[in-house]
C-alpha cells in the first residue's frame, strides 16, 4: 500500500451516485446521471456546463431543497435526500447559505430586515441581531445602504445584500447559483472576488455554478463540468490569488 | 425565534396591504360587535328588566284573597259583586296572623282601599287612599323614598303621595325632566311647597239628615262630602312595574286610613246580601315573601289553607325561559356573524399565500422551519382577530349605547325610570375578544398549512 503525505482533509459533502430524473409523460428526463463527488472544507468548487446541463439541479440538491432523487448526498455521515423537514430547515438554516442569480431579496424588508431574517429563524440572541447584521453590511461595504429597499439598491449592492445575508448564520458552505448572471462585467468581478476573499481567508466553503469556465478556473480549486446530466470533466486548479489586488478596496472581515 | 419577531413580521405584513387588512379586521369587527351586542342585549333584557321587576313588589308580593278572583273578567262587575258561590273563606285577623307565622312570609297587612279625592292648591282630582303599615318603609318601594320621608307609626296624621299623583295634580318638582314637564304643562313647585303641607282629603259619608230623603221623590243620596286634613310626609317614585296596590295613590298608615271616614261599600253589599261573616274583615291581604324564590312555594302552602292567591311574580319563570331563548338565538345571530367574517379571514390569508409565496420559499431557503412559517399565519391571523374583537366590542358599545338612548328616549314617557337594554360586563367583553381570537386562528389553520408545505424549490422558480 502506497504511503501518502496528505494534509488531513475533510470531507464536507459526499455526493454519492446522485440521479434525478423528471417525467414528462412516458419518457424520463434525465436532469443528473450517477454524479458522485467529494467537497473538501475549505474547497472552492465550480460548477459550469450549457444551459440545461442540471446545474441547478444538483446545487438544490447539495443546498437540501431538494431530496427527491437517487442516490446520496452526505453531510455529516447523514444522507440529505433521507432526512425529516425539520432535519432539512436546520440543515439549510445553520450549515448552507445560498445565493441566488436573482439576488431573492425579500422585496417589503429592507437590506438590514433581510440581512436580520436568517437570524431571527435561528434563534440568534434579539439583542446582538442588529448588530450582527450592521457589521456583516458593513463588511459588504453597504453600512448606508442598510435601510435601503431592494428595489433601492443597484444589482451589486442587491447581490451583496444576499451575500451578507448568506453569511449571517456562519454557514459551512456557500451555494451561489449563477451569482452573477445579472450583473455587468466589473460587478461580477467585485462578486466574485469577495466570495473569493471569504473562501481564503475565512475558509469558508463555495459551491458555485457558473457559465464562465474562465473565471471558474481563475477563482476554484475544482472545477466540475456537467454535460446532461453526467459529469464529463474534472479539472483542478491552481487559482490565482489575488487577495493582495490593491486596485480593490477591501474592508477587514470579522466573521 | 420570539413572539416579538413574528409579531413584528405579521404586523409587516398586515401594514404591506393595510386596506385589504382593515377591511378583514373590519368583517371580524361587524362579527364581533354583533356577537358581544346580542349577548348584551339578550343579558339586558333578561338581567336588568328581571331585576327591576324582582326588586319591586311585583314578584315577590301576592293578593290572597277569600274567593277566587277570576282574573280573566277581572274588570267585570259580575264577577266581583256574585262570585261563584264556591267556599269562601273569610279574611279575618287571624287569618293574617296565621299568614304571619309562614317562614318564607316577610310581610303581611291587610289591602284596605278606599276612595277619595284629594285637593291640594286649589286642584283636585280623584283616587284612591291606601292603609300601608309603617313596617312597609323597609321594602319597596317605600325604602328609597328620597323627596321627604316615610311614617314612623301607624297612627300618624300624614300621607305619603306617589310622584304620579302629583303630577296628576298639574305640579312637578324643581329636579324632574324638563321634557316630561313640558310636555304635561306642569307648573314646577319647590319641595317645600308639598312636603309638610296639609293634602285636604275629602271623602264620601253618610249624611243621616238625608235619610228621610230617600222616601221622598227626591234623587238625592244621603250623603255628603268629608274633608279631613293630612300632612304630606313624603314623595314616593312608583314605577310602571308595580303591582295594584302600590301603583300610585294616596298611602297613609292603616289607623289613620280607618279615621278617615268613608263609606264602606262592601259593607253596604254585605248587609245587603246578608253575607257579613261570609266575607270577614277584609277582602284581600297583602302577602310580601322574603324572597322571589320562595314566591311559588309559599303560594302553595297558602292556596292549601283554602285561600285564593294571585300573584303575577310565578310567571317570571315562563319570562325567564323566553329570555333565555332570546339570549341563544341574539347569541346565534352574532356568532353566525363572526363565522361569516371567518370566511374573510380564510380567504385574507390564502391571497396573502399567493401574493407571498416566493418571500415563503425565500424564508424556507434561508432555514424557516414548517412551524415557523405556521406561527407567522397564526399570529398574523390573532393580530386581525385582536383588533377585529377590540375594534368590535367598543363599536358594539357604542351602538348599543346609542340604540339605548334612542329606545329610552322613546320609551321614556312610558316608563318612568331608564332601562339598560344592554349589559355589557369583562366577561362578555373578555370571552367576545378571546373568542374572536380563537375562531381566527382557528380559520388560519388551513393557509397555514398550505403555507408551510410551500416547496421552496418551486416558489423561487417563478418569477
Ligand atoms: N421542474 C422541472 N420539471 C421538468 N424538468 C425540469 C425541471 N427543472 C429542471 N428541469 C430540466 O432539468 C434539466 C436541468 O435543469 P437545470 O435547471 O438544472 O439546468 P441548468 O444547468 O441550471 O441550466 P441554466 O444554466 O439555464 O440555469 C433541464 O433539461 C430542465 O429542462
Ligand atoms: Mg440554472
Amino acid at each position: 500500500m502506497k504511503h501518502n503525505f496528505v494534509i488531513k482533509k475533510l470531507t464536507l459533502l459526499k455526493i454519492q451516485n446522485l440521479s434525478k430524473t423528471y417525467k414528462k409523460g412516458d419518457n424520463k428526463i434525465y436532469a443528473l446521471r450517477d454524479i458522485s463527488f467529494d467537497v473538501e472544507k475549505g474547497e472552492y468548487v465550480s460548477i459550469v456546463g450549457k444551459s440545461g446541463s442540471g446545474k441547478s439541479t444538483l446545487l438544490n440538491l447539495l443546498g437540501g431543497m431538494d431530496t427527491n432523487a437517487e442516490g446520496a448526498v452526505y453531510y455529516d455521515n447523514r444522507n440529505l435526500l433521507e432526512m425529516k423537514e425539520r432535519e432539512l430547515s436546520n440543515y439549510r438554516k445553520s450549515v448552507i447559505g445560498m445565493i441566488f442569480q436573482s439576488f431573492n431579496l425579500i422585496p417589503s424588508h429592507t437590506a438590514l430586515d433581510n440581512v436580520m431574517l436568517p437570524l431571527i429563524f435561528s434563534s440568534f440572541p434579539r439583542a446582538l441581531r442588529r448588530t450582527r447584521a450592521c457589521e456583516l453590511l458593513y463588511n459588504m461595504g453597504l453600512y448606508n445602504r442598510a435601510l435601503h429597499y431592494p428595489s433601492e439598491l443597484s444589482g451589486g449592492e442587491a447581490q451583496r445584500v444576499a451575500i451578507a445575508r448568506a453569511l449571517a448564520n456562519k454557514p459551512q458552505i456557500i451555494l451561489a447559483d449563477e451569482p452573477t448572471g445579472n450583473l455587468d462585467t466589473a460587478t461580477s468581478r467585485e462578486i466574485i472576488d469577495l466570495l473569493q476573499m471569504f473562501n481564503r481567508k475565512h475558509q469558508i466553503t463555495i459551491v458555485m455554478v457558473t457559465h464562465d469556465k474562465e473565471t471558474a478556473n481563475r477563482v476554484s480549486d475544482k472545477t466540475i463540468l456537467l454535460s446532461d446530466g453526467e459529469i464529463i470533466k474534472t479539472t483542478i486548479n491552481k487559482p490565482v490569488y489575488n487577495l493582495d489586488d490593491s486596485s480593490t478596496q477591501k474592508p477587514q472581515f470579522n466573521l | 425565534m420570539t413572539i416579538s419577531d413574528i409579531l413584528s413580521i405579521s404586523f409587516n405584513n398586515l401594514r404591506r396591504n393595510i386596506f385589504r387588512s382593515i377591511l378583514t379586521i373590519l368583517g371580524v369587527a361587524v362579527g364581533v360587535g354583533a356577537l358581544s351586542t346580542m349577548i348584551s342585549l339578550g343579558r339586558g333584557v333578561s338581567m336588568n328588566i328581571a331585576k327591576q321587576m324582582e326588586t319591586n313588589d311585583l314578584f315577590t308580593g301576592m293578593t290572597v284573597s277569600g274567593r277566587d278572583l277570576d282574573m280573566d273578567h277581572v274588570n267585570s262587575r259580575r264577577s266581583i259583586l256574585s262570585p261563584k258561590d264556591e267556599e269562601i273563606v273569610p279574611l279575618t285577623d287571624s287569618t293574617i296572623a296565621d299568614l304571619k307565622r309562614m317562614p318564607e312570609v316577610a310581610m303581611v297587612f291587610p289591602e284596605i282601599i278606599k276612595p277619595a279625592s284629594i285637593q291640594f292648591r286649589g286642584k283636585k282630582i280623584n283616587t284612591n287612599l291606601k292603609a300601608v303599615p309603617c313596617e312597609m318603609g323597609v321594602f319597596h318601594p317605600f325604602d328609597n323614598i328620597k323627596i321627604g320621608t316615610f311614617y314612623k307609626t301607624d297612627s300618624d296624621p300624614c300621607v305619603i303621595i306617589s310622584k304620579n299623583v302629583l303630577h296628576q295634580l298639574g305640579f312637578a318638582l324643581p329636579n324632574e325632566d324638563i321634557e316630561h314637564i313640558s310636555e304635561h304643562s306642569l307648573t314646577v313647585i319647590p319641595v317645600d311647597s308639598v312636603i309638610g303641607q296639609d293634602l285636604d282629603v275629602i271623602t264620601t259619608v253618610f249624611d243621616p239628615e238625608k235619610i228621610d230623603l230617600l222616601t221622598s221623590t227626591s234623587k238625592q243620596l244621603p250623603i255628603k262630602n268629608e274633608v279631613t286634613n293630612l300632612k304630606i310626609k313624603g314623595i314616593v317614585e312608583t314605577n310602571s312595574f308595580s303591582s295594584g296596590m302600590f301603583s300610585g295613590g294616596i298611602f297613609l298608615p292603616p289607623l289613620t286610613c280607618e279615621w278617615v271616614p268613608c263609606i264602606d261599600l262592601n259593607y253596604v253589599y254585605n248587609l245587603m246580601n246578608d253575607t257579613q261573616d261570609k266575607y270577614g274583615k277584609y277582602a284581600s291581604i297583602h302577602v310580601r315573601v322574603k324572597d322571589h324564590s320562595l314566591l311559588k312555594k309559599a303560594k302553595f302552602d297558602i292556596e292549601d289553607k283554602g285561600l285564593h292567591v294571585f300573584s303575577i311574580g310565578d310567571k317570571l319563570d315562563d319570562l325567564e325561559r323566553l329570555f333565555y331563548i332570546l339570549d341563544s338565538a341574539l347569541a346565534a345571530i352574532g356568532i353566525i356573524a363572526l363565522l361569516i367574517s371567518v370566511f374573510g379571514i380564510v380567504n385574507t390569508l390564502i391571497m396573502a399565500i399567493y401574493e407571498r409565496r416566493k418571500e415563503i420559499g425565500i424564508m424556507k431557503s434561508l432555514g424557516a422551519t414548517q412551524w415557523q412559517i405556521k406561527q407567522i399565519f397564526y399570529y398574523e391571523a390573532a393580530s386581525i382577530g385582536t383588533i377585529g374583537g377590540i375594534v368590535g366590542v367598543i363599536g358594539g358599545k357604542i351602538i348599543s349605547e346609542i340604540a339605548s338612548n334612542i329606545a329610552n328616549h322613546h320609551l321614556g314617557t312610558f316608563i318612568d325610570s331608564n332601562i339598560e337594554y344592554f349589559s355589557y360586563s369583562l366577561s362578555i367583553v373578555g370571552i367576545s375578544i378571546v373568542f374572536s381570537i380563537i375562531v381566527s386562528i382557528i380559520a388560519s389553520i388551513y393557509p397555514a398549512n398550505k403555507a408551510s408545505k410551500i416547496d421552496p424549490l418551486d416558489a423561487l422558480r417563478r418569477e
